[in-house]
């Protein structure tokens, strides 16, 4: 495809930002990086429109009494802890040596429904450090399928690639029927399959209330787990200090198994997914990095 | 291999709920995804578990299902295929 030349331009300095960052990683290390992304972010919020306009959906919802300045502020925190995810993830693919250590004060509820032995379907949110996090699903011992997108080009995004360490098999929802067939099959063998169950690409999806208004969600993973006679864990990660994470179950339910009419279970379980992210964002309102109308898809 | 197209039609027709169609309506070539019955990447998952619970067999990944879920003659070569080597 033909790119215009604004295109060209922005691509060419998105490239010179990645080495920016990638060389003060180099001779300054995380700690480094953090500061230069201080004016780097300022300029950004105060110059650019484009952020704002993605992130006011949520923003105005999260904080509805927060006037315009306030709400600038808030932009501000929101791609400052963003970009400080970057920067870690960039700093860990760079250094081998790198680690955030965290809290996993869940992991035994998690391997208590993995010991059920019918596949675990993990639902993920673009919340957190989730990418850095999913590391700590090594220890568990089972594999674990990635439902997501992966795109090459944006290797940059998957710090696994460049750590070479990818703790999960990627099945690519743009495959053969969304990647499905592959989802079930890894269940039917008791492994965990990860979907990100905040956005909807394509497919069927519930009306929700979030934070106060109808959001459509995908339900797809529902319909899998209980076809497959799967739980479901909700399982959110966040960055608590500059080497610190934590990541916790937000809730764990078995759609299919209420006796409800299959449409109104699916219906219940986005209203549960719901319901988790909503106290997530209560906790953590600035590492919500779905920039992306979710109320109006 | 007539009375596994059949009893497959009929499963696709009453576990899939399908609505305003009968089992003899189903052509043996016609496929089953998209423009052909219309299935969709949720019947799919219940296809799989379906067959699994139905014939014992797995279909794997999507390679396998691509094959498989061609049509009604291709799952049946599939599962008479697979059935054939996991008993023999």
């Amino acid at each position: 495809m033909k790119q215009t030349v604004s295109q060209q331009i922005k691509k060419k300095l998105e490239w010179l930002g990645h080495c920016f960052f990638y060389t003060v990683l180099v001779l300054g290390g995380q700690r480094a990086a953090y500061c230069f992304l201080y004016p780097v972010i300022f300029t950004y919020v105060l110059c650019g429109r484009k952020i704002h306009r993605a992130t006011a959906p949520y923003f105005r919802r999260r904080f509805p009494s927060h006037n315009r300045l306030a709400l600038r502020l808030d932009v501000f925190k929101n791609v400052l802890s963003f970009g400080k995810v970057l920067v870690d993830r960039g700093w860990m693919g760079l250094n081998p040596k790198a680690e955030l250590s965290g809290r996993f004060d869940d992991s035994e509820k998690l391997r208590a429904v993995i010991r059920e032995g019918r596949g675990v379907v993990v639902l993920l949110a673009h919340v957190g450090n989730w990418q850095t996090c999913l590391v700590r699903l090594k220890a568990l011992n089972v594999e674990v399928h990635a439902l997501m997108e992966f795109d090459q080009e944006r290797v940059s995004k998957h710090f696994f690639e460049l750590r070479g360490e990818r703790p999960f098999n990627i099945i690519d929802v743009h495959g053969f029927l969304g990647g499905m067939i592959e989802a079930t099959a890894a269940l039917q063998k008791g492994d965990l399959v990860l979907m990100m169950a905040d956005r909807l690409h394509q497919g069927r999806s519930a009306s929700v209330d979030f934070l106060g208004s109808r959001a459509n969600l995908p339900i797809a993973a529902y319909h899998l787990a209980a076809t497959a006679g799967s739980p479901v864990v909700v399982l959110f990660a966040a960055k608590t200090g500059r080497k610190n994470y934590s990541l916790a179950i937000w809730d764990i339910f078995y759609p299919g198994r209420s006796g409800r009419e299959k449409n109104e279970e699916f219906v219940h379980c986005a209203q549960r997914f719901s319901s988790a992210l909503k106290k997530y964002v209560e906790q953590y309102p600035y590492q919500w990095y779905n920039f992306f109308d979710i109320w109006a898809q | 291999m007539e009375n596994l197209k059949k009893d497959l039609k009929e499963m696709l027709v009453r576990d899939l709920k399908l609505q305003d169609i009968n089992p003899e309506e189903i052509g043996d070539d016609d496929p089953l995804f998209e423009q052909g019955l219309g299935l969709d990447s949720l019947d799919a998952v219940e296809l799989v578990v379906l067959i699994n619970k139905h014939y014992g067999l797995q279909i794997k990944d999507m390679e396998e299902g691509r094959v498989a879920f061609a049509s009604v003659n291709a799952l049946a070569d599939f599962i008479s295929e697979h059935r054939d080597t996991s008993t023999g």
